[in-house]
């Protein structure tokens, strides 16, 4: 790592304000210290740790909405018994995440704001698009990990997730931009990612994620992934699905995959395909047609087709079971 | 190592700036009017900016406080192994994907590679130095001797933590449970079913596990 | 010739390892943790270009850095690079900061040469070359029995497969690196090794030191699996950092630089058909196989097998044969010796041939290989291993297994013919006037279990506990010891603990009169004494130990054939290795080897970006080890052969798991993924349904 000034900051504005041009915030530090590790983004002068700003850290039950801080630890969320049981689909992803060393100190805001895992973005000697290079290596080389959907020339796939089951429960994250707040859906959170090869997200320098609201509006939700390993390994596909559900009927279903695209992938034509259904097995496999409608597999990713499939008729299974 | 020159003047275009400027100053209380400034002064103080350069890093290790002088930059895992003589957590990897420098902060396994030692200040830091009780082997540590869960020993310190700390949070785990803990620990000599069997051991579980060896005389 | 007791008490039995504790407590020293007073931070500066022209390293900036102390590029003016993470400077500075800041100041003028990575692009007559003006695969050597061409028309029945392994990381969890002291007294290093003599000599030769001015300590090291003997660049650079810093310099590798530039175990692409008749035996075995063992051989280096030439056809003998094989350059890290070199992927692609071939029969793939396999230690284990496995409820024909989730078989044999002890093998024992004892030899324990083998042939020749027995290993000031490579270290050892200790007992029985020293009379002959310890010399005699270890394993996975993950479900390892000193570090052993293998087979591979050259995965996120959830139950049979005397078991251990879970998988789907590692992206590709790519 290169040499940084470090600050504690006490409220958001001075936390924007010490920060400044060229500083960075420090959450759990997992991501941003592997960034810098290897030197993958320009050398911010301080790290402001933020981990002491009032009302970030605390998980608020609600009748109608939930709000997590964005503070709130990965493990904190996976150990919640009242998350277990209004949203399990949001314990089950967060359970899956890393390992318990990571849990312990990963926050919420920052599973959501990480930067990309694509193998090229991550290897300190090669300068790929979203580097500011010419090139995106992947696409023309090993692209096993990568996205089958994109809206540019970058193909790194958005790995988060908490984001994957947060587009499935539909849930908002609030972010704190030059002093307002702004409310941003997952799609959103991810949009610029979608559009420009150099995003990783829709944040901007000096955003701060503050927390993340879910409505309860749907009793069911479950997470699901697969990876070559049965854990501690990034997953290959990831699938979140959520719903009401009366009698093996879907009411107000989502289902999001995850790892397959830069923003969480979700297909409102399928979502309202399976609204008012009564799921079998033909009804999943025509929403997970849907679903990967359009994908482009490339010379080594094809294999997340059929994978992606199975993951969302099993994820929709699993909510009716 | 060159002594902290905590330098941290930005500009001077606003009122906090001017303030930092004044560098640590005690809080004294008086009128109102005062108050408010030693409050902003506080907080002020608090959100003071170190380094670049080596700054006064107090680590409490096992108990013991440390005083370093340490760049922000330096890592809990660094602190240990290479400012002071923990050298009990190891570097497998430097990137939090191994395990070997696994040490407790508070009742919590981290990655001491992955986190900054300027911000482990304020916490209690275990190592596996701090685990055996005057000689004697903690029972973690005993249920490894017993199974022999362990081989060239590099993993084992971060292992042994992992363990600790499940059974401090959960004093009862099943095998899929400590299978959870330690996902975060790799081994490459293949000590992981001897691992499991330990922890169960320790938690004083029985293994249910169908691992068996059996010897047969070629005669 | 002396020969083993035949009632022990501690020989074949479970003793703890004795250096447990300070394992444990955090308070066993590795070379990383040696804290040598005034040391010194050491760092490598490495090729980011698979292959450039080197035409000038400029340190001016570097030296600036405050707290670096030391700097040094590596050649003087032009040289060329070969492969990624080649070599290129070294600084040393008081803290790993500094060194960092300092690496990122050098200047280096690299002008990029063409370059080529992929053994099978490599091939191609307009690749790359990795050595100018040579092509880069060595010329084909071909060994040929009987007559495999007109042999070929007379099987009932015939095979062709072409089965692929990758090169794998050793990733041991130490890295490869060490502390280094080097003074006008001499030069000591606390070296991470597997051979401290090897070490010591390298160190000598490279800086014309004598030999007796170098001393190698090595009281715990972090793991080898071959990859670390002698010095290698950074022990070298060290030593030359240190005396430029008049101070003790630590250089350890970082897992970056593992994956680049410490060796690797070759990839095999194997072209093989395979044939019997219709009674079951095989008749012809024709192979074409290639790959890699980095930038140093193949081509201009005239070949040089580097374990890229495999053992063929392995376990099985047949008489008509024809086996073809090249060894292609790329620009890549160099391999080294590899856990059991060469077997794990030759045992891959004959077994994996074995029952594709059975299939074909319509026989059972244990069957198979009981009428083909000459030997009987072997069919022994596969006779024991039918039964602990289950082996005839399990089986079912090859993607019978019902459902979604398939539950696969397989099994396959090892064979290692190394083993046997060192002949110059020597030991030390000092017995003090209080009955206490002092093992010294200059062995290393990188991992096995040697410190307790030790102190159990110690503590038995003598009537002792083990824990009696202190036990020193790890310095070249002991006298000396091999290396620990081959799996020879307790058969080297244990002989010549057993020798030095019945030394002792002559003499103490001499100098005390006394016609039985041990046990109970231990502590009274040793008064006798006086105040002068009796040190006492031995070595390794033969009779005692023996080469040559077999060993099968059998392997159950489920597999899901919606998403394809495999799942190992069970490892059956039935092996021998002679006389069994200690079983509880041999089953240990044992596990190791297995889950080894089961990293071969499922997950690990080194990849290169044919785009860049770099190395993709030079770490633990993408170079994947299994975990403690992904490692089954592992059942171990053990065949205590005492007559055979020790054998080794570290290699033997690993070569048949990855051939046993690819047969299993195989035997689970109809189908065969016929390359490691078996992913669930060639899992769904065998089942056929993964679309092409869509190119517009």
């Amino acid at each position: 790592m290169n040499a940084f000034q470090y600050a504690t900051a006490q409220s958001a504005e001075s936390a924007r304000e010490l920060a400044g041009a060229r500083g960075m915030y420090i959450a759990g530090g997992n991501d941003l210290l592997g960034l810098l590790k290897d030197y993958l983004v320009p050398a911010p002068d301080i790290l402001v740790n933020i981990k002491t700003l009032p009302g970030m850290n605390q998980i608020q039950r609600g009748d109608k909405t939930w709000a997590i801080g964005a503070l709130v630890t990965v493990a904190e969320v996976e150990d919640d018994p009242d998350i277990q049981e209004t949203f399990p689909g949001l314990h089950e992803a967060a359970a899956e995440i890393a390992s318990q060393q990571i849990r312990n100190v990963a926050t919420v805001g920052g599973n959501l704001a990480q930067h990309s895992r694509c193998w090229y973005f991550r290897q300190r000697d090669t300068v790929c698009l979203k580097k500011g290079g010419d090139l995106c290596y992947a696409l023309n080389s090993d692209n096993r990990y990568h996205s089958l959907f994109t809206g540019n020339t970058c193909i790194s796939p958005v790995v988060s997730s908490l984001a994957t089951m947060f587009a499935a429960l539909d849930a908002t994250a609030v972010v704190l931009r030059n002093g307002q707040e702004t409310r941003m859906s997952m799609n959103d959170l991810y949009h610029a990612a979608w559009e420009n090869p150099l995003a990783h997200n829709s944040l901007n320098a000096g955003d701060l994620v503050t927390r993340v609201e879910i409505p309860v509006a749907r009793g069911r939700s479950t997470y699901m992934q697969v990876s070559d390993k049965h854990t501690f390994d990034w997953a290959l596909v990831s699938c979140a699905a959520a719903a009401d559900v009366d009698g093996g009927k879907l009411s107000s279903p989502r289902v999001a995959l995850g790892s397959i695209s830069p923003v969480p992938h979700q297909v409102e034509a399928a979502n309202a395909f399976l609204d008012g259904r009564t799921l079998d097995d033909a009804t999943a496999a025509a929403a997970a047609d849907m679903i990967l409608a359009g994908a482009k597999p490339l010379e080594h990713n094809g294999y997340k087709m059929p994978l992606a499939h199975a993951l969302i008729r099993r994820a929709l299974s699993k909510l009716v079971a | 190592m060159k002594d902290s020159d905590t330098d941290g003047l930005l500009g001077a275009h606003s009122r906090r700036t001017f303030l930092k400027s004044l560098g640590t100053v005690a809080a004294t209380a008086a009128t109102a009017q005062v108050q408010s400034v030693a409050a902003e002064l506080e907080k002020i103080n608090a959100e003071k900016i170190v380094g670049p350069g080596a700054v006064p890093v107090i680590l409490n290790v096992n108990g013991k406080k440390l005083t370093l002088q340490l760049e922000p930059r330096v890592t809990l895992l660094d602190a240990l192994r290479n400012y002071s003589s923990f050298t009990g957590a190891k570097e497998g990897c430097d990137r939090a994907s191994c395990g070997a420098c696994t040490v407790m902060m508070d009742d919590m396994p981290i990655y001491s590679c992955q986190k900054l030692a300027i911000e482990a200040q304020g916490h209690e830091i275990t190592t596996v130095e701090g685990l055996a009780d005057s000689g004697k082997l903690s029972p973690v540590q005993q249920a490894f001797f017993e199974k022999d869960a362990l081989m060239c020993g590099y993993c084992t310190p971060g292992f042994v933590m992992s363990v600790t700390a499940l059974l401090k949070k959960n004093p009862h785990p099943t095998a899929d449970d400590v299978k959870h803990a330690c996902a975060g620990n790799l081994c490459r000599c293949g000590t992981q079913p001897r691992v499991l069997a330990a922890a169960l051991q320790a938690a004083g579980v029985a293994a249910n596990g169908t691992t068996k060896t059996e010897v047969i005389s070629h005669a | 010739m002396p020969s083993w007791p035949s009632n022990t008490k501690y020989i074949g039995a479970e003793t703890q390892r004795i250096d447990a504790p300070q394992k444990l407590t955090g308070q066993a020293r590795y070379s990383s943790d040696i804290q040598a007073p005034g040391w010194l931070y050491g760092m490598i500066l490495r090729s980011n270009l698979p292959a450039a022209k080197i035409g000038g390293i400029n340190l001016d900036k570097a030296r600036q850095i405050p707290g670096i102390k030391a700097a040094i590029a590596l050649g003087d003016g032009e040289r060329t690079v070969h492969f990624y993470g080649e070599e290129l400077a070294a600084v040393a500075g008081t803290t790993k900061q500094a060194c960092l800041d300092a690496l990122r100041a050098i200047e280096v003028d690299a002008t990029p040469l063409p370059f080529v990575v992929n053994e099978t692009d490599a091939k191609k007559d307009d690749s790359a070359q990795v050595w100018q003006g040579s092509p880069n695969f060595s010329q084909p050597s071909t060994r040929e029995k009987g007559d495999v061409d007109s042999a070929f028309p007379k099987c009932a029945a015939v095979i062709e497969g072409f089965y692929t392994t990758p090169v794998q990381i050793h990733n041991p969890m130490e890295t490869h690196g060490n502390t280094v002291s080097w003074t006008d007294d001499g030069l000591t290093c606390w070296a991470s090794t597997q051979g401290i003599g090897g070490v010591r000599d390298s160190f000598a030769g490279a800086l014309q030191l004598d030999q007796s001015k170098v001393r190698v300590i090595t009281e715990y090291m972090g793991g080898g699996f071959g990859a670390k003997f002698n010095a290698g660049v950074e022990g070298i650079l060290a030593a030359r950092l240190s005396r430029e810093a008049k101070a003790p310099v630590r250089l350890m590798l970082t897992r970056f630089d593992q994956a680049l530039a410490v060796g690797n175990r070759p990839s095999s692409f194997q072209k093989i058909k395979m044939g019997a008749l219709a009674d079951g035996t095989l008749h012809a075995f024709e192979m074409d196989n290639y790959g890699t063992a980095g930038f140093a051989a193949g081509g201009a280096t005239g070949g040089g097998g580097s374990g890229v030439e495999l053992p063929m056809p392995y376990l099985y003998r047949v008489p008509n044969s024809r086996v073809t094989q090249t060894v292609v350059a790329v620009n890549a890290g160099s391999a080294r010796a590899f856990r059991a070199p060469s077997n794990p992927p030759a045992s891959y692609g004959m077994e994996s041939a074995m029952d594709d071939l059975a299939v074909k029969l319509g026989v059972d793939p244990v069957e198979f290989r009981l009428k083909n396999d000459p030997s009987p230690i072997r069919q022994r284990e596969y006779a024991i291993g039918v039964e602990k496995f289950g082996w005839k409820d399990k089986y079912q024909k090859p993607g019978t297994s019902p459902g979604i989730v398939k539950i696969g078989v397989g099994c396959a044999g090892a064979a290692w013919p190394a083993g046997g002890g060192s002949r110059g093998t020597q030991a030390e024992a000092k017995i003090f006037p209080d009955g206490s004892v002092e093992l010294r030899l200059g062995v290393q324990d990188i991992g096995t279990g040697t410190r307790t083998v030790i102190a159990v042939v110690a503590a038995e020749t003598l009537g002792l506990t083990p824990e009696q027995i202190t036990v020193r290993v790890g310095d070249t000031n002991f006298p000396w010891g091999p290396g620990s490579g081959g799996s020879t270290t307790c058969p080297s050892v244990s002989p010549a603990v057993f020798d030095v200790c019945n030394n002792a007992l002559q003499q103490l029985q001499t100098l005390s009169g006394m016609a039985d020293v041990r046990g109970d009379n231990w502590s009274a002959a040793c008064k006798k004494l006086g105040v002068t310890p009796l040190n006492v010399h031995g070595q390794w005699q033969p009779g005692l130990s023996e080469s040559h270890a077999c060993g099968v394993q059998f392997a159950e996975v489920a597999v899901d054939t919606e998403t394809g993950l495999v799942t190992l479900k069970k490892v059956v390892a039935v092996h021998d290795c002679g006389l069994i000193i200690d079983k509880l570090t041999l089953e240990s052993q044992i596990n190791g080897g297995v889950i080894m293998g089961m990293g071969y087979a499922l997950y690990e591979e080194r990849v290169m970006d044919n785009l860049s050259g770099v190395v993709l995965n030079p770490n633990f996120e993408t170079y994947k080890l299994p975990g403690i959830a992904d490692v089954p139950d592992i059942d171990v049979v053990l065949i205590n052969m005492p007559e055979r005397g020790v054998i080794g078991i570290g290699e033997p251990a690993t070569v048949p798991t990855a051939a046993a879970i690819g047969n299993a998988v195989a035997n689970a789907l109809g189908v065969r993924v016929s390359s490691l590692p078996i992913t669930p992206a060639k899992v769904l590709a065998a089942l056929g349904k993964v679309p092409p790519a869509v190119t517009t």
